[in-house]
């Protein structure tokens, strides 16, 4: 005889729940976690090689790689100075909780003594923002070539995240889109993100999104 | 291609409900924002199934529209006047509209999900 058993749970709850374990380990460590998403070639691993170099004498950083099948990433954040934790995802188009923390480890020494665990998910504006690591926040870089209506086609990227990079703003003068544009547009889905200009390839505006980073790990110490 | 994993989820919560009975029928909820597209489940589901007290299980899909409420006011969102656009867009043009009472904070209610809500299950002989 058949019957009916209800569940009502969302697909998400397995994930959420290692995640609230992964948040409270890095409450504990008081170590910042932030989950980078953009799509291919927005500049994600440069973002994080331009942070690595101008923080690793101040801040203890880890970073986590989540790639489809390669090591390439890994490679240039550790040539930057930092160990990186290679995450090849088979193909998947997401990071979920389970994976950070088969790569952090049972003892985790090294993320344990981290200041930040930057998390570089997989290139993808859309699934990566339905899956929460354990970050205490997720970060969109938005580079200018592709276009400053991203917001506006992606609004779950921009919406669910803190802040937004606006990378590749030395471009500008070459292509069609305007960073003012993207910034309206930003801010239009979602009025409290944090807005950054910065260009990887110069160094342009990185200050303040190096600010902001120590800012969230201050406040992450004082909470 | 994140279906599979979704699937693998779908599959792994109705083994566990499911205890020795074999499961004929799943009803999930999908919200049009999930970024899930349910043939696709299917398809993973019917692979990632075989063998188990799942195999031939048929999955049934309930679409959620999304929800666009004003975090001052309460107002949700009419997001009739995009309906000939596709859900996310739809939704992007609310957000950026902000609400009738003049405030820009509006946070999506529904939509985003993506939930098992029941299953059918025959003992077993």
């Amino acid at each position: 005889m058949a019957k009916i058993i209800p569940i009502l749970k969302d697909i998400t709850e397995a994930n959420n729940q290692i995640a609230a374990g992964l948040r409270e380990r890095f409450r504990r460590n008081k170590a910042l976690v932030l989950d980078i998403i953009a799509s291919p070639g927005a500049g994600k691993t440069s973002l994080l090689e331009r942070t690595i170099e101008r923080l690793k004498d101040e801040l203890r950083i880890v970073v986590i790689e989540g790639d489809p099948t390669s090591t390439l990433d890994a490679d240039r954040v550790e040539a930057a100075g930092v160990s990186a934790v290679q995450i090849n995802t088979d193909g998947g188009c997401h990071l979920e909780a389970a994976m950070i923390r088969s790569a952090l480890g049972p003892d985790g020494l090294e993320s344990d003594a981290a200041d930040v665990i930057i998390i570089e998910n997989v290139g993808n504006l859309l699934c990566p923002t339905g899956w929460d690591l354990g970050e205490d926040a997720k970060v969109v870089v938005a580079s200018l070539p592709e276009g400053d209506d991203k917001p506006l086609k992606y609004p779950m990227a921009f919406l669910t995240a803190q802040a937004v990079v606006i990378n590749k703003i030395d471009l500008e003068p070459y292509v069609p889109a305007k960073v003012a544009r993207l910034r309206a547009n930003a801010l239009a889905i979602n009025p409290g993100l944090a807005v950054f200009e910065v260009s990887c390839l110069t160094g342009q505006g990185l200050d303040a999104w190096l600010d902001w980073v120590r800012q969230k790990l201050a406040a992450k110490r004082a909470a | 291609m994140h279906e599979m994993p979704v699937a693998q989820h779908v599959l792994n919560l109705a083994l566990q409900a499911a205890g020795r009975g074999r499961v004929t029928d799943i009803y999930l909820r999908v919200g049009e924002l999930s970024a899930v597209v349910p043939s696709s489940v299917d398809v993973f589901f019917a692979h990632l199934s075989r063998s188990t007290p799942a195999e031939h299980a048929r999955l049934h899909f309930e679409i959620v529209p999304p929800a666009v409420q004003c975090l001052k006011c309460g107002q949700p969102a009419d997001l009739s006047c995009w309906r000939d656009l596709p859900p996310m867009q739809a939704v992007a043009r609310a957000l950026a509209a902000g609400c009738p009472c003049g405030d820009h904070q509006l946070r999506v209610t529904d939509g985003t999900g993506f939930e098992l809500t029941k299953i059918l299950v025959e003992d077993d002989l």
